[in-house]
């Protein structure tokens, strides 16, 4: 099929990045333009793409890009249900987060550098998501990379952005050296890179892996460790809060840390039973200690950046448990219900002359009342409550944990009762409560452009759960059975969670000025606001490495020159007419020169 | 006997780049020596432009194809000399501007002769001949990295580079002797058949170790590589930026022609589970020290050429992985690799060159602030670090991929998968020192007072060029692999 569409949709966003780029420097306002043209075109678009699946057309787009001796790869845009389905995350939830950035970024210098970057992000999200073997995967996969650290980075003056910004491409690439070594494994031994080939592959032959299919699997899955910052790499996502607030919502909540989920989800036949399990625990400890440092933040982007990692673990859970449906059913809630979040505190934050500390807020009901009504559904949303969205899809992944294992099914409730906790927390500290600064005070609604976009969120967010995202991926992968016992006793568990948590922080944080959490509970407190001390530990990983490193340059260095002066003794004895150059630096190196040639003999004939 | 002019007529392009050196050398003697300097650098170097372009142009026309002992002309040997000339080119524009000697007749003269050599070293298909190109593309390298009077650090650096030459030379020397000695034969192919043959004495693997020497030497690999972060650092810039893109090109080719054609027969094996003797476990000991040795050193580097020449190291130690892919892919992957590498290198480099000339170094602060300075060049060397570092859609991600697949699903049931495992390792260190040199030109403001920095035409349009390379091949490598997979199916490799 060469149908433009599908081109259209992953391309005019490229287009406009380059346009903005090239030609729109210098005029902010079409800029700003282009960019949210673009991303509703395609948003629109592929609504129109879905109502071709729904009426059964089958999708596809590709070309040749390589042909080297058996080398092909196809540049190839792959619409099924799942992609289909994120394809409309991206643009449309994208889409309303570049019409609030209309209004957030307003007066910034750097505008038309935002959208520009907004706009390649877009492109190379939608890259990821349609690619259709694992080659193309990667390179988007990268590029999503690097326009994370562009924009997070974005305000480049800043010293903590430019680290945070770092830190979070370093930490990626960490996971992508296992991702791309998992790559080249499987195009050794399939020979083929392309999803569905592979997948034939492995029906064909189930001991194509071998020994390797763990191995394999689990190498795949470091890449979504880092993309989705599930544990040991989490440590940059909270950091990533550094850049402006709708790239938090875009990028570090809504989509980009969900192509790590995606991509598991997309590879899923990959997966045998050891490496599912182990990534199983994985989103269930991610889970928990995320939700655990979430109590104890302060800063409300931080509090639901912690939120996030904590919802990510959920569903990677669910792909570990074997239900890549229930995971992107969360993946689908969450980005509503998260972009939501984000955005109301971009506003909150806005209003207050970019405070985030929750402890100078407070009642900021009064002051903003929109914002605070949609930041409220969009709470209620992420802590499961009937009939809000994230029940829905809570209740799926926590009926799946019910049946399949025991320990992850309360993880999970006992991970919903913090979930809920915490956001109480926020929602009393921030919008009742006493105002606990002069900016509380004066704290003033948002713009219209940024308000409208709440509204849109807020409905998704409260309405998400009826679409039926569940059942319209479900055919792509093995029916699931219907057990709704478990989804009763998941549900009832669920809110006496939701419940509880409401309680507690109703019961701590009602009339509190400061935390009084800290005074109760010293030491795990401590623990909790040291986010487990990671950031610390990690630090002092890398400079032992150094200093063991560097140790080891030394003794090096100490033998070598206790070899050399061994042999300068023996030249002085043997004639100082054989000596060349008088530089001495010269002399070693030639020295090691020659000893690099034994260091290889040695190998050589040794061997 | 009548005296029979045919053996020049396959060496005409050598030929043609030949006299244009000399040309330039003239005209510099007899018309433009009076006249002020921005004229006679422009009058010879749009000599010595001619003189490379000329030589492409016979290269693109001439099919007269063919095989002799001592040389080999086929598509792939003509179509590297076409890219190797191609960097030349860059290198001669670049010097444009450079203001570092008087002797700008010498200079150009020089770079020709040792584009020469580099020629004549891609299609020897004897080791003598091979030594003799190496020493023609060596000779001129070394009094070019001294060409700048005025600073002591090329002089020094030049003086090393010479001492590690001519010590390598000698080892190279002997290795030859030896082989010749036991096989008493000299060209490729015939050694590769009396290796074939004989019994292979110990003697030979120690005849092998020494001639592999000079060209461990020549691209840099670790622990043969002490010259090269002070060449970088010391030589005046396009020179450095000679030695790190074309000449390295050509001893890649080189030693892959001498391993595969002339020492195909005593492989080895560097597998996990199959270590035997031969060539094999001496690239992979070499790629290993590279690729650990080049980037362990590389982060604690503060200048940014010093840098770049540690990285190269890394980078050496990447391209020779290619050496353990299977036959038809290690070329393809190899080429790729090192031509790619060598477009990125260069413009680094250049990029380097051009903010030394503003700020008397290039330490890492002088690199502050750049993005706001020079945008332009801050941008390009933003891609061309990013390549370095293998991030797609750039050419040096594809180089990579390709590259390690080669090597992985070279040797049956994934033998060298360990190397390719240190080697994806050693690159996703690698990002963590390009990401140092980036925040210092986008994050770090300029110190007060720092003017705009205003690179010439002469510089920006190569460099500009270059990025835009870098780019394409990335996102669309199949024309270049295309080509090079079409020469090595004509040239019987």
């Amino acid at each position: 099929m060469n149908d433009p569409l599908p081109w259209l949709i992953l391309f005019l966003p490229l287009l406009a990045a380059v346009l903005i780029a090239l030609f729109l420097q210098g005029k902010p306002r079409l800029s700003a333009l282009v960019s949210v043209g673009a991303v509703v075109v395609s948003f629109i678009l592929s609504l129109d793409l879905l109502a071709q699946f729904l009426g059964g057309a089958m999708l596809s787009a590709k070309f040749n890009w390589l042909r080297v001796g058996h080398l092909t790869i196809d540049f190839a845009l792959r619409f099924d249900a799942l992609s289909l389905l994120m394809v409309l995350i991206v643009t449309g939830v994208g889409a309303v987060i570049h019409i609030y950035s209309v209004g957030y970024m307003k007066g910034d210098p750097g505008y038309p550098r935002f959208f520009g970057c907004m706009s390649l992000f877009t492109f190379s999200m939608l890259g990821v998501v349609l690619s259709g073997n694992f080659f193309q995967m990667f390179i988007f996969w990268e590029l999503v990379g690097v326009c994370s650290y562009l924009l997070i980075g974005f305000w480049h003056r800043r010293p903590a952005a430019a680290d945070a910004a770092k830190k979070a491409f370093l930490t990626n690439r960490l996971g992508d050296f296992g991702f791309f070594t998992g790559i080249i494994l499987v195009w050794s031994m399939a020979g083929t890179m392309d999803f569905i080939r592979v997948r034939e592959e492995m029906m064909r032959n189930p001991e194509l892996f071998d020994a390797a299919a763990t191995g394999v699997g689990l190498l795949i899955f470091c890449g979504a460790v880092g993309k989705s910052a599930q544990f040991p790499l989490h440590v940059w996502l909270p950091d990533a809060m550094e850049g402006p607030t709708p790239v938090s919502a875009l990028i570090h909540a809504a989509t980009m840390v969900a192509a790590g989920v995606y991509m598991i989800c997309r590879v899923f036949f990959i997966f045998n039973v050891p490496a599912l399990q182990i990534i199983a625990w994985i989103g269930g400890l991610t889970a928990l200690m995320a939700g655990l440092i979430a109590v104890q933040q302060d800063d409300i982007k931080r509090i639901l950046a912690y939120s996030t990692l904590s919802q990510l673990g959920y569903m990677v859970m669910a792909v570990g448990l074997g239900e890549p449906p229930a995971a992107m059913f969360h993946l689908g809630t969450h980005a509503f219900f998260k972009a939501l979040l984000f955005l109301a505190a971009g506003s909150v934050i806005h209003g207050m002359s970019h405070e985030q500390d929750i402890w100078k807020m407070g009642r900021l009901k009064e002051r903003m009342p929109l914002t605070f009504w949609t930041f409220l559904a969009g709470a209620l949303a992420l802590c499961g409550l009937w009939p809000f969205s994230g029940f829905f899809s809570k209740d799926a992944i926590l009926a799946l944990a019910c049946e399949k294992s025991p320990t992850l099914f309360a993880v999970g409730i006992f991970v919903a009762f913090l979930t809920t906790f915490y956001m109480f927390r926020l929602i009393l500290v921030v919008f009742f409560n006493r105002s606990k600064s002069d900016a509380a005070g004066h704290a003033h609604e948002s713009p219209l452009i940024m308000v409208v976009p709440l509204f849109v969120l807020a409905a998704a967010s409260i309405f998400g759960g009826f679409f039926g995202i569940e059942q319209f991926l479900a055919p792509q992968f093995a029916p699931a059975p219907e057990a709704a016992s478990f989804f009763i006793k998941a549900a009832g568990f669920g809110f006496a969670a939701f419940a509880a948590g409401a309680v507690t922080a109703f019961a701590l944080y009602f009339k509190a000025q400061s935390d009084p959490l800290p005074a109760q509970m010293q030491w795990t407190c401590g623990l909790l606001r040291h986010k487990f001390y990671f950031d610390e530990i990690y630090a002092e990983l890398i400079d032992l490495t150094q200093e063991s490193l560097a140790k080891a340059a030394n003794a090096l260095d100490f033998v070598l020159k206790l070899v050399i002066r061994a042999l300068h003794g023996t030249a002085e004895l043997t004639g100082r007419a054989l000596r060349l150059a008088q530089t001495g630096n010269l002399q070693t190196y030639t020295l090691l020169f020659a000893a690099g040639i034994a260091v290889v003999l040695y190998f050589m004939l040794l061997h | 006997m009548t005296l029979s002019l045919d053996w020049m007529i396959p060496l005409i392009p050598e030929e043609i780049v030949i006299i244009f050196a000399l040309a330039a050398l003239a005209v510099d003697f007899a018309i433009v020596r009076r006249m002020n300097p921005a004229v006679r650098w422009r009058v010879i170097g749009a000599t010595a432009c001619a003189g490379c372009v000329g030589a492409m142009i016979w290269i693109g026309r001439a099919t007269n194809y063919g095989t002799s002992e001592m040389l080999a002309l086929s598509p792939l040997t003509q179509f590297i000399k076409l890219a190797l000339l191609g960097l030349a080119l860059v290198v001669v524009v670049l010097s444009l501007d450079a203001r570092f000697t008087r002797h700008t007749g010498e200079y150009y003269a020089l770079l020709l002769l040792a584009t020469a050599g580099l020629m004549l070293l891609i299609s020897s298909e004897n080791l003598l001949m091979i030594f003799i190109a190496l020493e023609i593309l060596s000779v001129p390298l070394y009094v070019l990295t001294a060409f700048d009077k005025t600073r002591e650090a090329s002089a020094e650096a030049a003086l090393k580079y010479f001492l590690f030459g001519s010590v390598a030379a000698a080892f190279t020397l002997f290795g030859i002797s030896l082989l010749y000695g036991m096989t008493g034969e000299l060209g490729l192919g015939a050694i590769a058949a009396k290796l074939r043959t004989q019994p292979v004495e110990p003697v030979c693997y120690a005849a092998l170790v020494m001639t592999l020497i000079g060209f461990a030497f020549k691209v840099a690999a670790a622990p043969f590589h002490f010259w090269a972060p002070d060449v970088y650092e010391g030589a005046p810039a396009p020179i450095a930026c000679f030695v790190a893109s074309a000449s390295k090109v050509a001893s890649f080719f080189v030693l892959a022609k001498i391993v595969i054609d002339g020492f195909g027969p005593i492989r080895g094996g560097a597998a996990w589970n199959d270590f035997r003797a031969g060539w094999m476990p001496v690239l992979a000991v070499l790629a290993v020290l590279s690729m650990a040795g080049g980037n362990i050193a590389a982060l604690a580097q503060t200048s940014v050429k010093r840098l770049l020449a540690y990285s190269a190291i890394a980078h050496g130690g990447y391209a020779l992985l290619a050496f353990f892919g299977n036959a038809r892919q290690m070329l393809p992957a190899l080429l790729f690799y090192v031509i790619t590498y060598a477009l990125t290198v260069l413009g680094a480099l250049a990029v380097a060159g051009a903010v030394e000339n503003s700020a008397n170094g290039d330490r890492m602060a002088a690199w502050a602030g750049l993005g706001r300075r020079a945008p332009l060049l801050a941008v390009c060397m933003f891609i061309f670090m990013l390549s370095l570092a293998g991030i797609p859609p750039l050419a040096g991600f594809f180089g990579k991929f390709y590259l390690f697949t080669a090597a992985a699903a070279g040797q049956p049931h994934l033998g060298m998968l360990w190397l390719v495992i240190v080697a994806v390792g050693a690159s996703a260190i690698s990002l963590y020192y390009y990401l140092q040199v980036l925040k210092q030109i986008y994050a770090v403001p300029p110190p007060a007072g720092a003017m705009p920095l205003r690179a010439s035409r002469a510089a920006l349009f190569p460099i500009a060029l270059l990025a835009a390379l870098v780019i394409v091949f990335g996102c669309a490598p199949g024309w270049l692999l295309g080509r090079l997979s079409a020469v090595l199916n004509s040239s019987a490799f």
